[in-house]
């Protein structure tokens, strides 16, 4: 669904944001993006969305290149975007406005476009809020609605770049388990976080480092084998505890625990 | 959100089930009478009409007086400026100044005609949605050969759609951004100068970041400035061509008299 090659990407003042990426992403995927601030993250979702273009290699979206201008919209409808500063992202006055903005750039038909808003309004339940001005309403409700306005469009895929950085973990949640409902509906996922305690349990784990990709493939692997030193980032408690017990040889080397209730487990099994 | 002035009052009267170009039309036409009124009559006339519409919609008389006041200092001042500065008939005089019959005269039309231009203005906006507006005004505008200047009528209606927005929004940044400056100890009255580039200079900076993510979430939305289309369908109704039928008349009693 993804093809990325040979990717780099450097900015106009002249920073080497992305340095040879390869990424190959199926259909149905859900890959979780990991990295420290800065190592080019955004700038990956963004070429993938055709909001920038590369400097070298390429970028497909179901065979579509981003380089080809007169594929871009259909590839921006293909591979919905969202941000993370819940703040600015809105686009209508109301809620119902916001979530219209893209099927009404694609020029449907009022009726479509009222049927798409509703069915993704309610598709995250917000349905209720739809005559809301988005400025009353939480970060989260506002993530929420962003959501939506990507589900109006009927994404393949969804791009999400660490939606969640600035929400209370109740709300934090909440769009966890909307994100795990797409995605069981068969919606590509792929998911930038600096949190990786939130989605260990993905398909896939993409680790990256100063614009290039360290790791790629599974999770629990990954996290059980890899040299800490390659993450560049701090490793979430939970992971560093099973190293240490592993190590150790305290639990268990076949099942890695990845989060809480799997260490709790593991660590019952003990007796 | 209802202490903003000019905000919209939702409901189900008569003015609220016009279609907005009917409104901005109307708006227009009162706007042109009541700069050309100069006479008390008028005035009676035109505060007339606004009670007629305030009392058919029922709206709340308040929410008008809450849209005129942060103007007080300037109608104050326009109030002032042709009471002591027209000449005429003395009235009375204060050692330097004279007041005229005549100021006294054309600074209470004049200050009448900035209450009613802005009243009149908050009746459009209590009665409309923002998008309602924005719709009406795209629409509108699309009948101006605006194309050949390069300009879209989508372009000029989401600007205006996204100033409402960002506005406040910005208005709420200064207010966080104030606190938080003052909280550690900023002095407004011993270091002006210091006060207004801690506050202006982050300021900027947030709105130019604000305008950058957004562009980016409109692109990525697929926004296009052609061929887009709309969720809301704009349709004359029974009252549209009745209000239409009555500016005409209003057009040509104004022509003749
Ligand atoms: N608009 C920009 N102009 C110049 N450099 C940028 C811009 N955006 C990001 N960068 C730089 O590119 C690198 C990657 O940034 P980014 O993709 O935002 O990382 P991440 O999302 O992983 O935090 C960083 O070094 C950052 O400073
Ligand atoms: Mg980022």
């Amino acid at each position: 669904m993804i093809k990325i090659t040979n990717l780099s990407y450097r900015y106009p003042d002249g920073t080497l944001a992305l340095n040879s990426v390869n990424l190959d992403i199926k259909k149905g995927e859900f890959v979780v993006i990991a990295g420290k601030n800065g190592c080019g993250k955004s700038t990956l979702l963004r070429s993938i969305n055709g909001l920038i273009l590369p400097s070298e290699g390429s970028v497909a979206v179901n065979g579509m290149y981003t380089s080809d201008r007169s594929r871009v919209m259909d590839i921006r409808r293909m591979a919905g975007m969202i941000f993370q500063n819940p703040e600015s992202q809105f686009i209508g006055m109301t809620v119902e406005e916001d979530v219209a903005f893209g099927p009404e750039n694609l020029s449907l038909s009022t009726e479509e476009i009222h049927k798409l808003v509703e069915k993704s309004l309610r598709a995250v339940e917000m349905h209720e809020f739809r005559d809301h001005t988005p400025r009353i309403l939480s970060g989260g409700q506002k993530q929420k609605i962003a959501l939506a306005s990507v589900l109006a469009m009927e994404p393949g895929i969804i791009l999400l770049d660490e939606v969640t950085t600035m929400l209370d973990p109740d709300s934090r949640n909440e769009i966890l388990s909307l994100v795990k409902r797409l995605h069981e509906n068969g919606t590509t996922i792929v998911y930038v976080t600096h949190l990786l305690e939130e989605l260990v349990h993905a398909d896939r784990l993409v680790v990256m480092e100063e614009g290039r990709i360290m790791h790629d493939g599974d999770p629990r692997t990954i996290l059980s084998q890899a040299k800490v030193t390659t993450f560049g980032f701090n490793l979430p408690p939970i992971i560093e505890l099973s190293r240490k017990l592993r190590d150790s040889g305290i639990i268990d080397r076949t099942t890695f625990p990845l989060s809480k209730d799997e260490l709790m487990e593991a660590l019952c099994q003990l007796k | 959100m209802n202490d903003l002035f000019f905000s919209f009052i939702p409901g189900n009267s008569i003015l609220h089930r016009l279609d907005p170009r009917t409104k901005i039309i109307g708006l227009m036409i009162v706007s042109i009478c009541i700069l050309q009124i100069s006479s008390f009559s008028g005035m009676a006339l035109v505060t007339l009409i606004f009670a007629a519409f305030v009392f058919a919609c029922k709206l709340p008389l308040m929410h008008f007086v809450r849209s005129v006041r942060p103007m007080i200092i300037f109608f104050l001042l326009i109030f002032l400026m042709q009471l002591f500065f027209t000449e005429g008939t003395p009235l009375f005089s204060l050692s330097l100044v004279t007041v005229s019959y005549e100021g006294l005269i054309l600074g209470t039309i004049l200050t009448l005609r900035f209450v009613f231009l802005l009243i009149f203005a908050a009746l459009l906006t209590a009665t409309t949605s923002p998008s309602g507006i924005t719709a009406g005004i795209e629409r509108l505008l699309r009948h101006f050969p605006l194309r050949h200047a390069g300009i879209s009528s989508h372009d000029i209606a989401m600007m205006m759609s996204l100033s409402i927005y960002f506005v406040p929004m910005l208005y709420d940044n200064f207010k966080n951004l104030r606190d938080a400056q003052f909280s550690r100890g900023l002095d407004i009255r011993k270091e002006p100068l210091k006060a207004i580039l801690s506050l202006s200079v982050p300021l900027i900076g947030m709105s130019v970041r604000a305008v950058d993510d957004v562009a980016m979430a409109m692109e990525s939305r697929c926004y296009q400035s052609t061929g887009r289309s709309s969720m809301h369908v704009l349709e004359f109704g029974r009252y549209d061509h009745l209000f239409i039928l009555l500016y005409f008349f209003v057009v040509v009693l104004c022509l003749i008299f």
